[in-house]
């Protein structure tokens, strides 16, 4: 164990996968980001409050299976890994549901129409939902490259992974 | 490793109370010291000062012939390690053990070198991934050990790291300090109350009280030869027994015993015929013989040896170290004789030596 790549192999076993779990926080930064632009809407009817609500509801799932997510990717476990490249693919899929619907719609508040989502606010939505996806889906690549690497230097020493 | 000078130094505090007092020493490469003495003495102040963690009020501290005395802690290259163990709880051993170096951005690849190298030495090697509250105290002082290692510090600085320990921990981790000197080679300095510590570990000891240096010399120099009447009570378990004697015709009359003197103890005693003196005795230079009669008022068997304490004539007490197991009721009378004998000035509690007057 004198090279290079076998010492910063053998480090994985004492260290956390502190990139990828930090990804995964940065990805919950992100979507308090796009929970928080959502307010801005002008919401007059009953489908963008449902909406805004179930948003509201997925939120906090998402805080949760993030955070648990960014805590199993520290320890290496690829099973986490997984599960946040599921997030990933949500947070995409979100961006289709309200932002990209609310963005050309108008509704009528005090007898007057208005644009649910300003493009100002739909851009940044749309941003913060991507970067959220980002963070994910990368945090969740360099936790199964790692967790396959040290259990694969675990193997080359006879350990158990 | 290193040289260490420490020279005149002495510690007052804002409130002008002084806490050491002209303190010299010279540690040489790889030497182990051991700074003993009961508690506020001054030697765990000293070692702060050393560290740099207190100022010093006067004096010199020379590394290597450098003069560090106003240099910070952080730049002195000296490595503590601390009776708390100073461990973060939230961090792993291997974390905690990799901690300063990553402070100083060394590379990480170097600093698991040195983590596993350590840990190897220490025997933690199956531990690293655990949290301080896992391990046992003798295990998180070790890895408080390892922090230091891995620095590769010039200096090593032990501020009483068994005293949260058991008794039976204390002795296998006093050990491995022993061994752990022995195979770094490293210059270290440690603080104990605990004269058994002291006499086990140290190259040198400097035995301390009321922030005056007392003696320094090896273990054997102090228990054999103590430099005055502090260093014969604290220096040997149990302590040294006291009785007041005057010298008087070849022999040394105090109350109620009357002691032969052997021809190198007269020459000794010459200047102090007819004078008081105070005459030491170690309980296990305590022996059965016929000078002094010693009535028994307890009995402790040790299993080798067997303690027994008692008064003299002049009810003045004595403890003996018996070799052997005695069963000795309260109240039976034994004779002893004093093997080996320390005389000490009344005046000033000074050792008297050969070819020293009154």
């Amino acid at each position: 164990m004198n090279d290079e790549k076998s010492i910063r192999l053998d480090r994985m076993r004492y260290t956390k996968n502190t990139l990828a779990s930090g990804l995964a926080l940065l990805a919950i930064f992100f979507d308090v980001f796009f929970f928080i632009s959502i307010y801005e809407s002008n919401v007059g009817s009953w489908y963008y409050n449902i909406t805004i609500g179930a948003s509201i509801l997925y939120n906090l799932i998402f805080l949760l299976a993030a955070f648990l997510c960014s805590e199993g990717i520290k320890n290496y476990k690829q099973a986490y890994a997984y599960v946040m490249v599921i997030l990933g693919v949500i947070q995409i899929v979100r961006i289709f549901i309200y932002p990209m619907k609310a963005h050309t719609a108008a509704v009528t508040i005090q007898e007057q129409a208005v644009t649910v989502m300003e493009s100002g606010q739909f851009v940044r939505c749309v941003l913060y939902l991507a970067i959220s996806a980002a963070c994910l889906f990368a945090g969740a690549y360099v936790g199964i490259t790692r967790s396959r690497q040290l259990s694969a230097h675990l193997k080359s020493l006879g350990l158990a992974a | 490793m290193a040289q260490l000078n420490v020279q005149h130094v002495d510690k007052i505090y804002d409130n002008n109370v002084q806490a050491v007092f002209d303190f010299n020493l010279d540690v040489k490469d790889g030497e182990l010291i051991v700074l003993v003495g009961p508690s506020g003495c001054g030697k765990s102040t000293t070692l702060r000062m050393i560290a740099g963690l207190e100022d010093i009020s006067a004096g010199h501290l020379l590394l290597d012939g450098k003069d560090i005395t106003q240099t910070p802690a952080k730049d002195r290259d000296m490595a503590m390690v601390f009776q708390s163990y100073a461990l973060y709880g939230h961090m792993t051993i291997y974390e905690n053990m990799a901690f300063s170096l990553t402070l100083r951005k060394e590379n990480p690849n170097v600093i698991h070198k040195k983590v596993l190298a350590a840990a190897e030495i220490l025997g933690l090697t199956s531990q690293l991934n655990k949290k301080p509250s896992q391990l046992s105290g003798g295990q998180r002082q070790r890895v408080a050990m390892g922090r230091s290692i891995v620095r590769n510090p010039k200096v090593f600085l032990f501020d009483e790291p068994l005293s949260n320990l058991d008794a039976k921990l204390r002795g296998a981790t006093r050990r491995e300090i022993l061994l752990l000197h022995k195979r770094l080679q490293a210059t270290m300095l440690y603080v104990t109350h605990d004269q058994t510590e002291a006499l086990t570990l140290a190259d040198r000891i400097v035995c301390m009280s009321m922030g005056h240096v007392q003696q320094v010399g090896t273990p054997l120099e102090l228990y054999d030869a103590p430099a005055n009447r502090f260093v014969a009570s604290f220096i040997g378990l149990p302590p040294m027994n006291f009785f007041e004697a005057t010298v008087r015709d070849g022999y040394l009359e105090g109350k109620g015993f009357r002691a032969a003197l052997n021809e190198e103890e007269k020459g000794i005693l010459l200047p102090y015929a007819g004078k008081e003196i105070e005459l030491g005795v170690r309980p296990e230079d305590v022996i059965q013989g016929d000078d002094v009669a010693m009535n028994v008022f307890s009995n402790e068997n040790l299993g080798m040896n067997t303690l027994v304490h008692g008064h003299l004539g002049g009810g003045e007490k004595v403890s003996a170290k018996l070799r052997g197991w005695y069963d000795f009721k309260n109240g039976d009378n034994v004779n002893i004789a004093f093997a080996r004998k320390h005389f000490f000035d009344k005046e000033n509690g000074v050792a008297i030596r050969k070819g020293e007057s009154a």
